[in-house]
Order: structure tokens, then C-alpha cells, then sequence
């Protein structure tokens, strides 16, 4: 049973890893939390869903909705954030204004799809699992599972060893500095809200298939999971993102395995607010992404 | 008698009798003019037609749609009174719930029919009791829904009544010693049910060995499962709706869970299966109606439903049918207004309805028998 938990626990970590890593990429550079990233989270899965009720073969539509998503991302930027860095406004109301446009993305999905469950209906979510000794796979948890880690590599390598990596680097480390010495700073805004958003994206579409449902408020509960991974593993850090998600997903997976099933999540945030009480920065600290 | 005139007579009772048969408008023609004959009487009905409960909602919409057919065309049988089901949608959102409580209680409305889940009805149900509206629940099964007001009443077997029976029959035929509990413990229907298995299971001498609990709107019960597997349980006991449910049982036959499973009134809808496919076939649920019941009118119910919306009705809907049938029953016999609604409810003798006679007990519960059946593909069947 142990290792079947571990398996449950690895899958769930990976979406809360890869959901988190939205969060504190833009959190990183901007100093500001981006509370519409559940929704773009939602409204990836909904394309994904729409596209391939159209005839769109998943191989195209997931890729068209996570860049629909990255797209969504950069105009997200445009409206409620770029209007208010150019006035200096506090970071607070940044995030107000990140609620504001979630409220919008929200209301927008549920007139066009309504409130009600959406499926899939692939021959692939309906194919027997896999057995490897004990353990238990699906098809749907080994493509999450994939993503995950060339996702999360991918990005440890683009913000280490691509020019843009270090732009955003650059502009996390010191914004006014960086301008200064020649990045362009609203293109790699853009950059970091594209990646960020294709991210949510993407965690949007694996959790929609893995669970076979989208709802417009499916973001709601990765949501909270998603602020406390990112508090737990350190604001703004890559690494502690992804250890952070997969932290969480072996917490609430162990609380059931030790009979604390009722006490699932309040075991999860206990857990982040110890780490918090040993070390106020997270477990790796504030602005790694200087160090990514 | 002379054979033209015996023909005539059998031909005049046949007619007669025809509404009773396939409307359940007991012994009453279909234009008949009853005490209540030219008055406007306006029933609101809260379903939820979108949401999570959509998947009982949008069934009793459909029933209250038949009926308010059926009023039209004579097969439900008013007295005469021009008797409408004005049916919104909570959205499967207590908000909205409270919203149309509002509502309904104040735009002349003689009752109130609804709402779909036990939680709404515990957040609607005390502003018609302030109002002084006659509230009467087709699917709010939960322990204490009546006791919320002296004119509360339902239609709907309470889990209280239905599980004793399902935990019976299933022991009997499957010899169970353990059993796992999964259940919601943040919603009053999956909580009623979680605790009303766990007390009768433990009544019946079944030995619980894991007990885990989920949050309405969770996904992945993978964890819950892989722990209740180690168990190794007999059966598998499910206080949930059916958002949860038929995940729940997916996801354990992704596990390669073969254990019998059970389940509470959540489980009575036929996407169930729709959804988690074959994995759902043989679930045993306990219900307040059965598909083929010989009750009376129901065949014509059922056979109408089907042509009407192209899908067998489930409990939900014929539950909701039976509500309209009650409040026909009632403006037949001259109560159109909703003063005149509480007191005729509480004396209420036995309204015939597509579940078979029904009446109210002192607590204004209704007294029927529970049927056991199984999932099966496209609907239910008997559980032998």
C-alpha cells in the first residue's frame, strides 16, 4: 500500500508543482501574486475541451490551448497589471486587480459553457492501467507525470541558459538596474506571463484529464494549494515550487494514509506554517530565481 | 342489458378512468370542476438545473415540465384551476437558493416545491417557514429537513428510512462481516449518510475497518481507495453524490477494486453510469421508486418521460412528478391559496402518485416502502 501511496502522492504533487511554478515565476519578477492564474488554469482545459469538440486531434488542441493560455497570460499583463506598474501602485492592488479579472474570467466561461461538468470523451481515459508489481498507473497519470518533469527541466533550463532566462533573472533581481542595462522590460514581462499562464495552462488540461471533468470553478481548490506550495517552497523560487508541490501532494496523500482523511487539508497548511515558523522565507528562500 | 348499451357503459367507464390510469388524477375525470374551478393557482418549484446537482435537478425539471403538459391537456386534473409549476434554477448555488426562497414567498405562490439538496433546504426552507409557505422537498433525504418548520414536509424517503432496508437486503444476499465507509463530511446529505450507515452498519453487527471522509468537489480519491483496499473490506460503503460517486468508483476500479459497493440516495440517477461506465454496474442503492414498479400511472409516466426527453426518468424525476401529483390532488379538492396548503397537507389522507400511495406521518415524513436495486447499463434493476 505504502508504494501505491507514494505513487498517488507523486501524481498529485506534480500538478500542484506545475500549477505553483505560474505563480512564482511571475511572483518572482513582479513581486506581485497573480490570483488570475486559476482561472487561465480553467479557461485551458474549457479550450482543450471546445477544440476537441470540434474534431481537433488532443495532439494539436492541448498544445493550441497552452499557447492560447501563454497568450491569455500576456494580455492579462496589459489589462490589469502593466496600467498600474506605470503608476507605481502598490502591490496590493495589483492583486486586487488579478481578483478583479478572475471574477471577469470566470463570468466569461460560465456564459459560455454554464456551470455544469464538462467530459471528455477520449478512448485513452478509458484504457485499462498499467501494473508494474503493486503499483497501479494509468495512461492519463504516466502523461502527467511526463509533462511534468520535461516542463519543469525545460524551464529550469530556459531561465538558466536562454537570453530570456536572463532577462527575467535580470529584472528579478533588480528591476531599475536591469533596465539600465539594456533588457527590455515590458518584453520580458511578457515572457515570464506567457510561460507562467502556459504553465497554468498546461496543469489546467492534465488535471481536466485526469480526473475527466472541467468546470468553470475547478480552479478554485488548486488555487489555495497553489499559494501554499509557493509560501512553503519559498516565494518566487523554481525549486521550491516544484519540491513545495510535491511536498503537499505527499502530505494530503500520507494524512490519509495515517486515517486523518477529515483532516486532510488543515494538515497541508499545518505543515507550510511549520516550515514557515523554521524558516520565514520558505524552504529555499526568497528570489531564487536569481540563482535558477 | 342489451349488448349496444353494455358496450357504451364499458366504452363511458374506460373514459372515465383513463386519467386515473396514465395521470395519476385519482377517480376524477379530466374536466372535472372541483371547488377551486377558475382560480390561478401558481406553485414555485427550486431545481437545480445547472451546478453539480444538475444531474437530479435537470430530471425534475423535466417532470414539472410534463406536468405542467399534463395540466394542459387534462391528464393531470386541477378541479378546473388553472394550476402552474413555475420552475427556476438554484444553480446548484445556496445563494440562489435563498434568492428564490425570497422569492416565492412573497409573489403569491400557494407553495413551494424543492430544492434539490438537503443543504439548500436547511439554507431556503426556515425563510418559508418565516413566510408561512408550505415547503414540501422531493429529494432532500438528510436527518432533520422536517423538523425545520411545522409545514415542511417530503416527498422523498430520508436516508433515515432507506438505509436500514438497503443494509439488510445487501447483508442477506452478500453475508458481509466489514465493511469501508467513504463519505462527504462537509455537505448534510453525505454526512446524514456517512453517519446513518456507520450506526446501522454497526447495528447489523458489520464490523467498519477504515472510515474516510472528502470534501464535496474533490477529484482524486486515489489515496482513500489505495488505504481502503489494504483494508480488505467486504464491501465498500459510498455517502456521496453523484459528481463524487461515480469518480469514486472509477477511480477504485482503476485500482483494481472488485469489492461490492453500496450507497446512499446520491447514487440514484442513471449517469451514474453514464459516466463511470461498466465499473458502476451492480452498485446497490436504495430508492424510493422503481423503473417498472406496478404502481399506478406509472407506466404511462414513464412511457411519456421517455418520448418527451428521450431518456428513462429516474427517482429524481418521478419524485418530483409525484409532488405534482400531490399539489394537483390538493387543488382539486379547493386548496389554491397557502394558507389553505399547510393544513390540507398535514391532513392529507393518501394522494395516489407514480411511487404508489403516499401519505405524511406526524413528523411529516412520508410512509412508503424502500426498493433495493442495482446499477445496471441505461438504468436499475431489482437487487436480488
Amino acid at each position: 500500500m505504502v508504494g501505491q501511496q507514494l505513487v498517488n502522492g507523486l501524481f498529485l504533487g506534480a500538478v500542484y508543482a506545475l500549477f505553483a511554478l505560474g505563480y512564482t515565476l511571475v511572483f518572482g519578477v513582479l513581486d506581485i501574486l497573480n490570483l488570475a492564474h486559476a482561472a487561465i488554469f480553467m479557461l485551458a482545459a474549457f479550450a482543450t475541451w471546445s477544440l476537441l469538440g470540434a474534431g481537433v486531434p488532443l495532439l494539436l488542441a492541448a498544445p493550441i490551448a497552452i499557447a492560447g493560455a501563454g497568450l491569455l497570460g500576456i494580455l492579462l499583463d496589459r489589462i490589469a497589471f502593466a496600467p498600474l506598474r506605470r503608476r507605481n501602485a502598490p502591490n496590493l492592488i495589483a492583486l486586487i486587480s488579478s481578483i478583479g479579472m478572475a471574477i471577469i474570467f470566470g463570468a466569461i466561461a460560465r456564459g459560455i459553457y454554464g456551470p455544469d461538468e464538462r467530459r471528455f470523451t477520449l478512448d485513452f481515459l478509458q484504457a485499462a492501467p498499467f501494473q508494474v508489481g503493486p503499483l497501479t498507473f494509468t495512461a492519463v497519470q504516466l502523461v502527467i507525470l511526463a509533462n511534468a518533469v520535461v516542463f519543469m527541466v525545460g524551464l529550469g533550463w530556459v531561465i538558466r541558459a536562454t537570453p530570456i532566462g536572463r532577462s527575467i533573472r535580470a529584472v528579478a533581481e533588480d528591476r531599475i538596474a536591469a533596465a539600465l542595462l539594456g533588457v527590455d522590460l515590458e518584453r520580458t514581462i511578457a515572457a515570464t506571463f506567457f510561460i507562467a499562464s502556459a504553465l497554468g495552462g498546461l496543469a489546467g488540461i492534465l488535471t481536466a484529464l485526469q480526473y475527466n471533468s472541467v468546470q468553470v470553478d475547478m480552479g478554485s481548490q488548486i488555487e489555495l494549494k497553489g499559494l501554499a506550495v509557493i509560501v512553503l517552497g519559498g516565494m518566487g523560487s523554481i525549486t521550491g515550487a516544484v519540491i513545495g508541490g510535491f511536498i503537499i501532494g505527499m502530505v494530503e496523500t500520507l494524512a490519509i494514509v495515517f486515517g486523518l482523511s477529515e483532516w486532510r487539508d488543515a494538515i497541508s497548511y499545518g505543515v507550510m506554517f511549520l516550515i514557515l515558523i523554521l524558516r520565514p522565507t520558505g524552504l529555499f528562500g526568497k528570489r531564487s530565481l536569481r540563482t535558477a | 342489458m342489451k349488448r349496444p348499451a353494455l358496450l357504451a357503459l364499458v366504452a363511458l367507464a374506460a373514459c372515465a378512468l383513463a386519467p386515473a390510469v396514465i395521470g395519476g388524477a385519482p377517480g376524477n375525470a379530466a374536466t372535472s370542476k372541483g371547488p377551486a374551478a377558475g382560480k390561478t393557482v401558481k406553485i414555485g418549484v427550486i431545481a437545480d438545473r445547472t451546478g453539480s446537482a444538475a444531474v437530479y435537478g435537470v430530471a425534475q425539471d423535466n417532470s414539472y415540465q410534463l406536468a405542467n403538459e399534463d395540466l394542459k391537456s387534462g391528464l393531470l386534473d386541477a378541479g378546473g384551476a388553472a394550476l402552474t409549476f413555475d420552475v427556476e434554477d438554484a444553480a446548484s448555488d445556496g445563494n440562489q437558493v435563498a434568492n428564490l426562497f425570497q422569492r416565492f414567498t412573497t409573489d403569491g405562490s400557494a407553495l413551494i416545491l424543492g430544492p434539490t439538496l438537503s443543504g439548500e433546504a436547511r439554507k431556503g426552507d426556515p425563510i418559508a417557514v418565516r413566510a408561512g409557505t408550505a415547503v414540501v422537498g422531493t429529494s432532500t433525504t438528510a436527518d432533520g429537513i422536517t423538523s425545520l418548520g411545522p409545514c415542511v414536509f417530503r416527498v422523498s424517503l430520508s436516508e433515515a428510512q432507506v438505509i436500514p432496508a438497503t443494509i439488510a437486503r445487501t447483508k442477506s444476499v452478500w453475508k458481509y462481516k466489514t465493511a469501508a465507509l467513504i463519505y462527504g463530511d462537509d455537505n448534510a446529505f453525505t454526512k446524514t449518510d456517512g453517519d446513518i450507515f456507520k450506526a446501522q452498519l454497526e447495528k447489523a453487527g458489520v464490523t467498519i475497518v477504515d472510515t474516510e471522509t472528502f470534501h464535496i468537489g474533490d477529484k482524486d480519491f486515489a489515496a482513500s481507495l489505495t488505504k481502503i483496499k489494504a483494508a480488505k473490506p467486504d464491501v465498500i460503503v459510498l455517502g456521496a453524490l453523484a459528481e463524487e460517486a461515480e469518480k469514486i468508483i472509477q477511480q477504485a476500479a482503476t485500482l483494481g477494486i472488485k469489492t461490492h459497493m453500496l450507497g446512499g440516495n446520491g447514487l440514484n440517477s442513471t449517469k451514474i453510469y453514464d459516466y463511470a461506465g461498466p465499473a458502476a454496474a451492480g452498485v446497490v442503492v436504495g430508492a424510493a421508486w422503481y423503473i417498472n414498479g406496478n404502481y399506478t400511472g406509472n407506466a404511462s409516466f414513464v412511457a411519456r418521460y421517455k418520448k418527451k426527453y428521450g431518456s428513462n426518468p429516474d427517482q429524481f424525476a418521478a419524485q418530483a412528478y409525484a409532488a405534482a401529483q400531490l399539489v394537483t390532488q390538493l387543488v382539486r379538492d379547493g386548496k389554491a391559496t397557502k394558507d389553505e396548503m399547510c393544513p390540507a397537507l398535514h391532513d392529507l389522507r393518501v394522494a395516489q402518485t407514480v411511487l404508489g400511495p403516499i401519505a405524511f406521518d406526524p413528523g411529516r415524513d412520508v410512509k412508503a416502502a424502500p426498493v433495493i436495486l442495482q446499477i445496471v447499463k441505461g438504468g436499475f434493476a431489482y437487487f436480488h
